[in-house]
Order: C-alpha cells, then sequence, then structure tokens
C-alpha cells in the first residue's frame, strides 16, 4: 500500500488497492505497529475462564492454536448461525452495493480497503461461504468463498480489532447489516479458539473481580469520591455528603469507572456530584456495581453476563426504586439494548424492589425506561432543566464556544440525541452544531471505541479520528469553538489526545461538566473560575 | 423444433421455477429458525423519550417506538430506499462531505422498473387482463412513436422497460469505473447483472426490433401457470434465448445475493422498535453466567467494605 503524505491531501485520489478479487481473498497478515493488538495475558484468561489459556504473542509465527482449531469454528459458526439471525442474514443478502464502504472512519483515516465495512465483513463471509452455502463448496474462490487457515485467523485478529462497532456503516446499508454486530461474532468466534486481545481482558477481568474497569478497590473507589467532595469544597465552599453502598436510598446512581480519576471525566464526576447535592437527591453510589461500562461485551457474551449482572443484584440488595446511569457510550448500549435481555433470574429478583422511574424532582414519570428501570442521567437532567429546577447562570459557560460530538453507540444503539443538546443549550449561550455528515446519527466515532483505545493502536485511533478531528477543525475555525462536550467516557479519553495530535486548540469534557459550572449552587461562595479552573468570562484560549 | 420448444418452452422453466420456489423457501425457512436474541435496532433520529424535546416527523421512523412505526420503517426501506437515500460521500476537506444520491436513484429506478415490468407481464399469464394491469400499461407507454420505416405502426415505448436497461447500465459502469466497488466486486456480482441485463435485452429486442408471434407465447404463459403446458409449442428463437435468461435467473436466485429481496424482512436492525427499555426483550437461548456476587465479593474486600459502613455509608468532606 503506497502512503500518502499530509501535504499531498489535495491531490488526493482512491486507487483501486488489489487487482482482483482473488487477491481481495488472500488473507492479510501482515502487522503493522500502530495497527494490530497485543495478545492477552495468561492471567486474564485465566482469571476469567476463557477456553484454551496460553501464552502467546501477536508477532509470533506460531499462535499455539489447539489442534483441532479449524474444527472448533466451524462448529461455533454454525452455533452462532442458529442462535444470531443477524449473522445468518447479514451473511446472506449483502449486494455489495458500496453505500456503506466510505462510511468507515478507519477506512477514511488508513485508506486500507479491508477496512470498508463491506470487505471487513467479507473477512468472515468468504470463509461462511466456503462451508456453509452451496456455491460456496461448488465453485470456491469464483464464489467468494476460501479455505480457512491460520493466516485467516491472523487476518480476523488484525481487522476485527480495527473496527470499533460504532455502527456508522449501519445507518447507509440499505438492508441495516451491521459490521458491529459482524464484529462481535467475530471476535467471539476468536475467542473460542483462545485468542483474545490484552486491553479489553485486562479490563474486564479487572472489572469481574473488583466491580469496575479500573480495577480499584471499594475503598480505591471511596477516595476518590473523597478527593472528589474536597474538589467541590474548595471550589464552591460547600460540604456536600456523598452516599456509598447505602440500603434504601431511591436511586443507585452508576458512572463508568473512568469517571473516577481520568481526565478530563473528573469534572463530569463532580458535576454529578454537585447537581445531585443541589437537587437533595436520594441516591446511592455502589462500589459492587461501581461500573456501568463492560468491556466484555467486546470480547463474548459470556464475560458480558458476567458483568452485567452486578447492577440489577446491587439495586435488589440496596434495595432501590430505580437506576440512574452517568454518561457513557457503550455502557448505554448495553443498558439500552442489552442489559435486561442478559439478565435472566437476577432481573425478575430486582423486579420485587425496583419500581418505575419516577423524576422524584419533578414527578416525571420515565415511560420508555418502564422495563429496564434505569434512565440516562441527561433524559434526567433535560427534564429537570426543563422544570427549571436548578438555578442557572448561563453567563458563567460564555468563555466557551460548544459543540457536541454524538458518541456512536448512543446516537445508533439508543437515539440519545436531542437530549444533550437540550441540556447545553439550557446551560449555554454559545452553542454550534458540527457539519451535519459528521453529527446525530451520522456521527463519526472518536476512533477508540470497543477496545481499540489500546496504546498499540495508537496510530489506528489517530487516523480513524481524523474524520471528527476535521470537523471539530471546521467548526473551530468557522465559529471559535473551543470546547467539545460528550457523553462517552471512551470519547472523554480519546477525544483530548486527538486534538492534540491534529493541532487544535479545543478543549473537551462531558454535558454535566457544563450543567454544574452554570449552576448557581445554594450557599455557594463567589466564583471567577469555572470548575477547571479556568477564568470565567472571556473567551478561552486553548493552548495546542 | 417442437421437442426443443418444449424443452425450452416447458421443461426448463417448471425446473427454473421448481428450484426457484424451494430454494427461496429454504432460505426463508433457514432464517426463520435462526434466533433474535437481541433487540438490535440501529437508531437513526431521536428516540421516544420526553415530550417536550424535538422529534421530528421522520424521526419517529427513523427510530421507530411502535409497532407500526417500525413497519412503516421497512416499508419506507423497500419503496424509496430511505437508508441510502442518507448517502454521504467523505471528501477532503473533510467538511465538504457531499450527499451522493446516484447510488439511491439508479437503484430506485432500477428496483421500480422492474415491479412494473413484471406487473406488465401478468397479461401474459392472466385471461382476462386485470384492469390495474392495463392501467400500468398505458400509463407506462405514454410515449407514442411512430416509426414508419421501422415498423409499419405505431409503437408504444415502455418508459420502464429503457429505464430498467438504463440502470442496470449504471449499476454495471460503477462496478467497472470506481475504483472502491470494482475492489470489493465479485464474480457474483457481475453474474447477476448479466444476468439481468440478458433478460432485460432479449426482452427489449422482441418489443422493438424482432417481432415476435405474442399469441403463441400467451398460449404457452397460460398454460404454464394452469399447469396444461402445449405439448409442442413454437417458439420464436429470440423468445427462446428471453426464457433462458429468465430460467437461469430464477434457478440462480434462491443461492445468491438476490435473497436480499425477502431477506429484508428479516433484518434484525430495521425491523425492530426502538423500545427495548421499556419492553424486555427475551433471548430464546439465554443460560446463566456465573459471576461474583456479593458475598464473593465480600470476603474478597472486606476490610474496605466494613471501613465505608464505619463511615456510615456516607462520604464527607475532611476536615482541615
Amino acid at each position: 500500500m503506497s502512503e500518502q503524505k499530509f501535504e499531498d491531501l489535495e491531490k488526493f485520489e482512491i486507487r483501486q488497492q488489489f487487482s482482483n478479487w482473488k487477491e481481495l481473498l488472500k488473507p492479510t497478515t501482515e502487522m503493522r505497529k500502530g495497527y494490530y493488538s497485543y495478545a492477552a495475558l495468561l492471567r486474564d484468561q485465566e482469571y476469567l475462564g476463557l477456553p484454551y489459556p496460553r501464552e502467546w504473542n501477536t508477532l509470533d509465527e506460531d499462535w499455539k492454536l489447539p489442534p483441532n482449531w479449524k474444527e472448533i469454528i466451524i462448529n461455533k459458526m454454525d452455533e452462532l448461525r442458529r442462535k444470531y439471525r443477524s449473522f445468518q442474514v447479514f451473511m446472506d443478502i449483502c449486494v455489495r452495493c458500496g453505500a456503506c464502504a466510505d462510511k468507515c472512519h478507519y477506512y477514511i483515516g488508513t485508506g486500507d480497503p479491508k477496512n470498508m465495512p463491506v470487505v471487513r465483513a467479507e473477512l468472515l463471509r468468504s470463509i461462511y461461504r466456503k462451508y456453509f452455502t452451496t456455491s460456496g463448496k461448488v465453485f470456491g474462490e469464483y464464489a467468494g468463498a476460501r479455505e480457512l487457515t491460520e493466516d485467516v485467523i491472523k487476518e480476523w485478529f488484525l481487522y476485527y480489532f480495527q473496527c470499533s462497532e460504532c455502527r456508522r456503516c449501519s445507518v447507509f446499508c440499505p438492508y441495516g447489516i451491521d459490521t458491529a454486530e459482524i464484529t462481535m461474532l467475530a471476535r467471539e468466534l476468536l475467542n473460542s479458539i483462545g485468542i483474545s486481545q490484552r486491553f479489553t481482558l485486562i479490563s474486564a477481568a479487572a472489572c469481574v473481580r473488583t466491580g469496575n474497569h479500573l480495577g480499584l478497590n471499594p475503598g480505591g473507589v471511596v477516595n476518590s469520591i473523597q478527593y472528589a467532595v474536597d474538589d467541590i469544597k474548595e471550589i464552591t465552599g460547600i460540604d456536600i455528603e456523598v452516599p456509598v453502598n447505602k440500603k434504601g436510598a431511591e436511586i443507585l446512581f452508576v458512572t463508568p469507572s473512568g469517571d473516577y480519576f481520568a481526565q478530563p471525566h473528573w469534572f463530569t464526576f463532580i458535576g454529578y456530584l454537585m447537581v445531585f447535592h443541589e437537587l437533595g437527591l436520594d441516591y446511592t453510589m455502589s462500589t459492587y456495581a461501581a461500573e456501568g461500562g463492560n468491556f466484555g461485551f467486546f470480547h463474548s457474551f459470556e464475560v458480558a453476563k458476567k458483568i452485567n449482572q452486578k447492577i440489577y443484584k446491587e439495586a435488589k440488595r440496596l434495595g432501590v426504586k430505580w437506576i440512574l446511569g452517568g454518561e457513557c457510550g457503550h455502557m448505554w448500549r448495553i443498558k439500552h439494548q442489552y442489559m435486561a435481555t442478559f439478565a435472566d433470574d437476577t432481573y425478575e429478583d430486582a423486579l420485587k424492589v425496583l419500581e418505575d422511574p419516577v423524576n422524584p424532582v419533578t414527578g416525571t414519570v420515565f415511560e420508555n425506561a418502564s422495563s429496564t428501570k434505569m434512565v440516562h442521567v441527561l433524559e434526567f437532567l433535560a427534564d429537570v432543566l426543563k422544570h427549571k429546577k436548578l438555578k442557572i447562570d448561563k453567563s458563567r459557560n460564555d468563555h466557551l464556544r460548544v459543540t457536541h460530538h454524538d458518541s456512536c453507540n448512543i446516537a445508533r444503539g439508543m437515539g440519545l440525541l436531542e437530549e444533550p443538546r437540550f441540556v447545553i443549550k439550557s446551560v449555554c449561550n454559545y452553542y454550534y452544531d458540527m457539519p451535519d455528515h459528521a453529527i446525530r446519527e451520522k456521527s463519526y466515532c472518536c476512533g477508540s471505541g470497543a477496545g481499540l483505545l489500546a496504546d498499540e493502536l495508537f496510530e489506528l485511533r489517530m487516523r480513524g479520528g481524523m474524520p471528527r478531528a476535521m470537523a471539530v477543525k471546521y467548526v473551530h475555525e468557522k465559529y471559535g469553538v473551543n470546547h467539545v462536550t460528550a457523553a462517552c467516557a471512551i470519547d472523554r479519553a480519546a477525544i483530548p489526545t486527538l486534538l492534540q495530535y491534529w493541532k487544535l486548540p479545543v478543549q473537551m469534557g462531558g454535558v454535566t461538566e457544563l450543567v454544574a459550572n452554570a449552576m448557581v449552587m445554594s450557599g455557594e461562595k463567589e466564583r471567577d473560575t469555572d470548575l477547571r479552573g479556568n477564568p470565567l468570562g472571556e473567551y478561552l484560549e486553548v493552548e495546542v | 423444433m417442437s421437442q426443443l420448444g418444449f424443452l425450452v418452452g416447458v421443461v426448463i422453466p417448471y425446473l427454473a421455477g421448481f428450484i426457484f420456489v424451494i430454494g427461496v423457501l429454504y432460505r426463508i425457512f433457514q432464517w426463520s429458525r435462526s434466533a433474535v436474541p437481541f433487540n438490535i435496532t440501529t437508531t437513526s433520529g431521536q428516540q421516544y423519550s420526553l415530550p417536550f424535546l424535538r422529534r421530528t416527523f421522520m424521526d419517529r421512523f427513523d427510530s421507530p417506538y411502535t409497532r407500526w412505526e417500525t413497519a412503516v420503517r421497512v416499508l419506507m426501506e423497500i419503496f424509496l430506499f430511505r437508508s441510502l437515500w442518507k448517502n454521504v460521500r467523505y471528501e477532503l476537506p473533510a467538511q465538504n462531505a457531499v450527499s451522493t444520491k446516484w447510488l439511491w436513484l439508479f437503484g430506485l429506478v432500477f428496483h421500480w422498473s422492474l415491479l412494473i415490468v413484471l406487473i406488465r407481464h401478468f397479461r401474459f399469464f392472466l385471461q382476462p387482463v386485470p384492469d390495474f394491469v392495463n392501467m400500468i400499461q398505458s400509463l407506462d407507454g405514454f410515449i407514442e412513436v411512430h416509426l414508419g420505416w421501422f415498423q409499419p405502426h405505431v409503437v408504444h415505448i415502455m418508459v420502464t422497460g429503457l429505464t430498467l436497461l438504463i440502470a442496470l447500465l449504471y449499476l454495471l459502469y460503477r462496478r467497472i469505473a470506481f475504483p472502491k466497488e470494482r475492489t470489493f466486486s465479485l464474480p457474483s456480482d457481475y453474474i447477476a447483472l448479466f444476468l439481468l441485463l440478458g433478460v432485460v435485452i432479449t426482452g427489449l429486442l422482441m418489443r422493438y426490433v424482432i417481432p415476435v408471434d405474442v399469441a403463441h407465447i400467451k398460449e404457452l404463459a397460460q398454460g404454464l401457470l394452469a399447469f396444461r403446458p402445449p405439448a409442442s409449442p413454437e417458439l420464436h428463437w429470440m423468445f427462446m434465448l428471453h426464457i433462458l435468461f429468465v430460467s437461469a435467473l430464477l434457478a440462480y436466485f434462491p443461492f445468491s445475493k438476490l435473497m436480499h429481496s425477502a431477506g429484508i424482512f428479516f433484518s434484525p436492525t430495521r425491523n425492530m422498535p426502538n423500545n427495548p427499555r421499556a419492553k424486555r426483550h427475551i433471548n430464546p437461548w439465554n443460560y446463566p453466567v456465573k459471576g461474583v456476587d456479593y458475598d464473593e465479593f465480600y470476603e474478597n474486600f472486606k476490610d474496605d467494605l466494613d471501613e465505608i459502613e464505619q463511615m456510615g455509608y456516607v462520604v464527607k468532606p475532611e476536615e482541615v
């Protein structure tokens, strides 16, 4: 593949990179730095009880596959096509119209044709054809089928960990073929012969053991909250109390664990605590269910279920009435589309205490969450702000020109598009949307979702985030935007680096941070800075 | 000649029709026996949540909450190609991403033309010809051309026959001319296009260039449909070519991507409402997986958890 330099962008053109489909079907196994993931640690494989635990290395020739690996994969594939209609249908009906081809941010950023969603699916589909369709069995490569070899496994590991499961392609597909679904099932297949990615497994194992991805002990979680209440006292002069593991509270609050100390998640975290205090909410946090996210979801059905069960179990143990969830992307895809389905009897058990979510401040019934009993904090805040239950001084955000990045999972797996905009516009005077093709359901991914936040994928992430960065650049140049919000913990980890990499003088943070910033708390001291210590009033010049 | 006529006019069409019907039913059976474990709607618009939030008319179908909204979504996908309509193309600089509707346009023209041409063909099979077929026929043929030198009578140009050809040629052109499309096109993509082109071109030739005896064809078609085929039909060679292409297409159909026409109804990202938080979706093959329950968690972190209890389950600012 020929590299194109940044200065040559004017002359940028798309070239055909494989002379014909036979070349395309040949596995690409070149492990280039910045594009391949590290192999999972033996420790985590064993702790999670995964099949064929072993030490292996992505760069080795021999991946130490189990002797009958081929049989395992074929059997697993047969099992999956009966278990998932999505898999069977998506394998069968793609017409290769190409509507998805340039929708993938990794394809846009890398120019690698195997990152086109249609080709990413073909990597699996070609094997499916070979072993499960008449035409593939009879006509072989002329029907687009290919033999399952070790190189195919390597190619899968390479390319199914270059997909952030953002579902952007699925929006444009005339049949709704969802590459996220295909990627998940491909990872499930890889897992069946003991191939997992290091980063996802470290987080998932930590989450099963300690209750959060960061591996914080309960004491660590409490320490973080301690720092938060100290910070809040310093900023506002107000003593606030945060209930933890408190039985009989009305609401269980669950947030992604990145919020406990990462930057700039931190300001969103103290934002939640300030807002809940001001509203006088009867809530509790939990150290057992300290994590909203679920990295098991990026690995396999079983590991996802191991992590998923905690929230309902904790809701039952503490006897809460409903659950409030913080700002997170894949967490909300799961809470919205998977949580109650994953949970078997733990759901029915939790229903003994859970009730339909009602906002205690406004009396609004969250009808759309009547089964899962879990409400998004931005739905909650939109309702609160609509009823003017908080005293807001919008001018406190006047140093910011704000734009909003719709996180993939909540945009395309939930449809939470207007809530953040309503909340931001209620607390900010200057809000500007990015161009249409870059927001709402067409939003570009930050480039680091679904386990790709791993350091070894840095180049891929920065390239994959390029379309998002360019859209931010556009609103920065046009409106002077200096602040991007995103309701996702992965975004908050990925986008600051991305903006730095693409040299954009823009900062980023969560939505609730802006609410807390503009909120006038009763009994607060005079404020002349925002939560980050930036002076209020004058336009904020962010350093590159 | 008549033996060949029987083979091409009767045996092959029946065989192809048999493969088509059994094959399509089998594929549909295969899909329907596969489980739907999760509600994985792709939401392409604002969800149904709070009443004061802006939810446009189209949002209701792009992110449907009720069953009928979902049905409308699938119908819009089928008849209007809603998702393709959203198509954009990424260009540098990024903010100039352009909306591109060519694929949508020609895709839609092709499918609608094909539908109308199929309906027009009813007049060969049905006697008397239903009114709606006649109506479509006369609407479609509103262009009258008098080509005295070419054919001695007035020719009604059937618009859809020509648009069908043009759309197919465009769909072929983009696979050959565009680098991305050329990269991922498989032989099967071309086979489908060539079969369709064969059907369309032989059909057009019969209509405009090489006239064939329609009465004979009608007799054959009605005989086939009533399972009383003529024993030795006399068929024009051009018609035989046409019927061979149609038979090949029918027999190829169930083994190919052409199954997308039935598959769209089974696509879980399109045919499910976006209401999983209001209505729990049940996974038919769900099974319990053991995780760490609270008692085990307590054993592992006893000291920490006891300390939280001593704090009265509340974190306060430190006294300075």
